[in-house]
């Protein structure tokens, strides 16, 4: 069993931890770079999605990016 | 749909970036986009489906789980899989006697139907352009060929049209609604089995494929509300063809936190799908005397020769978008699915040799998946390009493993070209129960699950391709009725390796992958 201060100190640990979150990442000026099209993390959604389309139908091992079945009689 | 409008916004500020062409920046606004969450999973129809009456043994629901005991395989062994199972994640079909037609009037109706898609977005896009901020309209269409280097065996063709209308309101509500076909033609084997050559030696996998055809459809809508710090969005799709019925509702949520440089994304997504199966109503609990669907011209008619049978899917999707430096992002996230139901393919049969006939192919009832990712964007301002790479693991309860590696690399070749290159490699090792067609037939099944899928054999997939995106952006300050267009086209290859040429599909060594996009926003 745990004493109270070890979890006193996680405790402060998370709260430390948190305020230095606060200075993570990139300022609102900062960010032109990640705002173009071509640094989108996803891409454009319909082309995404006839491209997991084609491979949910091609591979067994979907999943994880955001792709769906899809009926297709591709097999 | 939630994503949509991420994105849009994210590319509002291309116009004050420093790496797209012309830019002039007076769309300050789009800083607070940060990074587009993650699609929300646009369900389809995942597989067939149906409640196996009498197939297999006790499943236990819980975890990846899997026990071996010695027991049949014609005389081999018995597999139980413990965990909910499997679906082969197989596409619903149509055979030859699809009410459709034959490939060519399959095609005529998908260009209808793509011709009215482009109507109705013109439609609404003139009815809600006068109330909306912002509308997009996107229209896309995908061609798939798959040859077979097996003389006279057509392979498979997909055409895939897809038609899709967004608006988003000064209110923070948006609207979208789309429409995607399926027009599938070609040939497939019925049978997964071995062929001899005329001395009887087994040579390879069966192709004596069975041409058919099948039209599939699905329709989607979805509402969603924006804050800046959040937003939610539900969705609703319905899916059909001739033997496959599916209703997919989705709901996406997006938490920025940390001044928008972390986004917490989460999605849900139940489908309610309905399998056309033989009923095989005389071979309940004996899985070897299983007859496959003959075709699909009495499916959900209520007639005694088939049967519809369920399949409900559970997909969670969260993942965390993080703004790591003003040149990179990051992005970690996963996927967990449950499938339980009906998921052969109700056409397919395997050849058991000895064993026992050509039984209609047999899986598991219930199939856990997990997936995680790691994804980043790297920009390089000097090239004015950016170079994209994502990882992923994949495991599953019917023991397929997997890991896929991707590369993209973007440019910007003149203001209004972007040319882009992509590479993904990816390798998965087969199901528990899966033999190739030689074993199945030399020593019976591995088990009491038998499957001809070739996406539950183990392989490795290769894909590349390029892609370039003509861009027009009005120069700052003007104003247009279309405020910024972008057509590409992009062309791409998939090789595969399987492991034998007694696997399924051997005789189709790759694909190729054409598609021509407009997308508009007014």
């Amino acid at each position: 069993m745990r004493s109270p201060s070890f979890f006193k100190a996680c405790l402060v640990l998370l709260a430390v931890g948190a305020g230095g979150c606060r200075h993570i990442g990139v300022k609102p000026h900062q960010r032109e770079l990640l705002a173009d099209r071509i640094m989108s993390l996803e891409g454009n959604p319909q082309e995404r999605a006839a491209d997991e389309h084609v491979l949910s139908n091609r591979e067994g091992a979907v999943g994880a990016t955001g792709t769906s079945g899809g009926g297709c009689g591709c097999n | 749909m939630r994503t949509r409008m991420a994105h849009m916004t994210a590319r509002g500020g291309l116009r004050g970036a420093g790496l797209g062409p012309g830019d002039s920046s007076d769309l300050v606004v789009t800083i607070d986009g940060g990074f587009s969450a993650p699609r929300p999973a646009e369900r389809g129809e995942a597989g067939a489906a149906a409640p196996g009456e009498g197939r297999g043994a006790a499943v236990d629901r819980g975890p990846l789980s899997l026990t071996l005991s010695p027991l049949t395989r014609g005389e081999g062994k018995h597999l139980q899989l413990i965990g909910r199972q499997p679906q082969s994640a197989r596409s619903s079909r149509g055979d030859e006697s699809s009410a459709l037609g034959p490939g060519a009037s399959g095609l005529r109706l998908g260009l209808a139907l793509l011709q009215l898609g482009v109507i109705g977005m013109v439609v609404i896009l003139f009815v809600g352009r006068g109330h909306a901020a912002e509308v997009e309209a996107s229209q896309r269409g995908t061609l798939f060929l798959e040859p077979s280097n097996i003389k006279g065996n057509a392979g498979i063709t997909v055409f895939h049209p897809q038609t899709d209308v967004s608006a988003t309101f000064a209110s923070g509500f948006g609207i979208a609604a789309g429409y995607a076909v399926d027009v599938v033609s070609g040939a497939t084997p019925r049978v997964f089995g071995v062929r001899n050559d005329s001395t009887g030696r087994p040579v390879d996998a069966i192709s004596g494929a069975t041409k058919f055809s099948d039209v599939r459809q699905q329709a989607h809508g979805a509402l969603s509300y924006s804050r800046p710090l959040a937003d939610i969005a539900a969705s609703y799709s319905y899916g059909w063809e001739n033997d496959y019925r599916s209703h997919a509702v989705t709901v996406t949520t997006r938490t920025d936190v940390l001044d928008h440089n972390l986004s917490i994304n989460l999605s849900y997504t139940h489908n309610f799908d309905s399998v056309c199966d033989a009923s095989n109503t005389d071979s309940v609990g004996i899985p070897l005397a299983r007859q496959a669907l003959a075709n699909s011209k009495n499916c959900f008619k209520g007639t005694p020769d088939v049967a519809t049978r369920s399949l409900n899917i559970d997909a969670i999707e969260p993942s965390l978008t993080w703004a790591v430096t003003p040149r990179l992002a990051l992005q970690g996230g996963g996927t967990a699915l449950i499938l339980d139901g009906f998921q052969s393919n109700p056409y397919r049969q395997v050849d058991l040799g000895r064993a026992g006939a050509r039984p209609q192919e047999t899986l598991p009832q219930f199939r856990q998946r997990y997936a995680l990712f790691l994804r980043s964007a790297y920009a390089i301002p000097a090239a004015r390009a950016s170079i994209q790479a994502t990882g992923r693991v994949y495991r599953d309860s019917w023991g397929v493993r997997a890991a896929t590696a991707e590369l993209l690399l973007q440019s910007y070749m003149t203001r209004f070209l972007l040319w882009s290159l992509r590479g993904r490699a990816t390798a998965q090792s087969g199901a528990v129960f899966y033999e190739d067609a030689q074993t199945y037939f030399l020593h019976g099944p591995n088990g009491k699950y038998w499957t001809g899928d070739r996406e539950l054999s183990p392989m490795q997939n290769l894909l590349t391709g390029t892609k370039l995106t003509y861009l027009h952006i009005p120069e700052s300050g003007e104003h247009h009725f279309i405020s910024e267009l972008d057509a590409s086209l992009k062309f791409e290859l998939l090789f595969y390796r399987l492991e034998s040429v007694f696997a399924p599909n051997a005789d189709r060594k790759y694909a190729g992958i054409l598609q021509l996009a407009v997308s508009a926003r007014f």
